[in-house]
């Protein structure tokens, strides 16, 4: 099905171009989309008619999967995230799954525990509460 | 997963634009942008084109002699969507077939989860069917179910990829949202 035999993102074979990607989460697609869609609304009566079919259904997904809708909460998290040593990828992952716990945040980015890397429990669940401590003072 | 993309690409401008003041001409520009991102699609390599997010640099025009348009090279910033084998997604359920269901996810629209990857999961036929397992968790239309992504395929007469996807694996099934 895949064209690579090897795709595979748990263990984080998605090609050297997507490791060096950087990735979105949704809660930051959903601010640039509803900003775009905002000024659009300025200049057009009618401004559905003016975006792509990918944009609409696009906006539609990330308003509803959107775990953090304040931009400074949006800023906090990826600030958070990024002092774990992830990559762009894992990072969103995390910040759009939203795992509650250590075993969770595992079974959704299997390669934290993979290849050798530094990511004890104890250093995960901090950052899990992190998270949570930022979607509580939203 | 949504990607940060730069691309440069070349934007024709017909000659008429070109006696227009230096902002008329670069929204003559920044439109046949938008117009080329949005009829793109998408590609197999970046995905679903869904937004440019910055116009970044616009090259020194070159005459075309035979029409008289100038080609600009500009370099943009935008946003692509595309889901790898292996990913974990969240996908709204938006058909149910006694095989299986299609889930949409960002603007996938066919991603499908067939009944021999949704173990202890039976098929409850009727006006709106259902699958529903033993603890009387529900996967239907419009439920969001977290899904892994078992592999993925690039079509291209539709310009659009469709996925299967499994809910074999820990912390998979049905998801209540707030």
């Amino acid at each position: 099905m895949s064209g690579e035999e090897e795709e595979n993102a748990a263990e984080l074979k998605i090609g050297d171009e997507f490791l060096k990607a950087k990735c979105l989460m949704n809660c930051e697609v959903s601010l640039i989309l509803e900003h775009k869609y905002e000024q659009l609304q300025q200049v057009s009566e009618d401004p559905m008619n003016q975006v792509s079919q990918v944009f609409e259904k696009s906006l539609q997904y990330v308003k509803r999967f959107s775990r953090y809708k304040n931009p400074d909460a949006v800023r906090q998290v990826r600030e958070i995230l990024s002092r774990h040593q992830l990559t762009e990828f894992e990072l969103c992952v995390l910040g759009n799954l939203c795992p509650e716990t250590v075993e969770e945040a595992v079974a959704m980015v299997p390669s934290l525990k993979t290849k050798g890397r530094a990511h004890d429990d104890e250093a995960i669940e901090k950052m899990l509460n992190d998270l949570s401590l930022v979607k509580r003072f939203e | 997963m949504f990607l940060k993309v730069q691309l440069p690409w070349n934007m024709m401008i017909p000659a008429e634009n070109m006696d227009a003041k230096g902002l008329i001409l670069k929204r003559a520009i920044l439109v046949q942008l938008l117009d080329a991102f949005a009829s793109k699609k998408a590609t197999k390599e970046l995905g679903y084109y869904v937004a440019v997010t910055a116009l970044d640099k616009i090259g020194e025009g070159k005459i075309r002699e035979h029409t008289g348009e100038v080609l600009f090279p500009v370099m943009f910033s935008g946003m692509t969507f595309k889901i790898f084998k292996g990913e974990i997604i969240h996908g709204v359920v938006h058909k149910v077939l006694k095989h299986g269901v299609f889930m949409r996810c960002g603007p996938i629209e066919n991603v499908y989860l067939s009944y021999r990857k949704m173990p202890d999961y039976k098929y409850i036929p009727g006006e709106n069917p259902i699958f529903m397992n033993d603890k009387m968790s529900r996967i239907q239309v419009e439920a969001t179910v977290r899904v892994v992504v078992l592999g993925t395929k690039w079509m291209e007469a539709e310009r659009e990829f469709q996925a299967l996807a499994s809910l074999e694996g820990d912390y998979l099934g049905p998801i209540f949202e707030e």
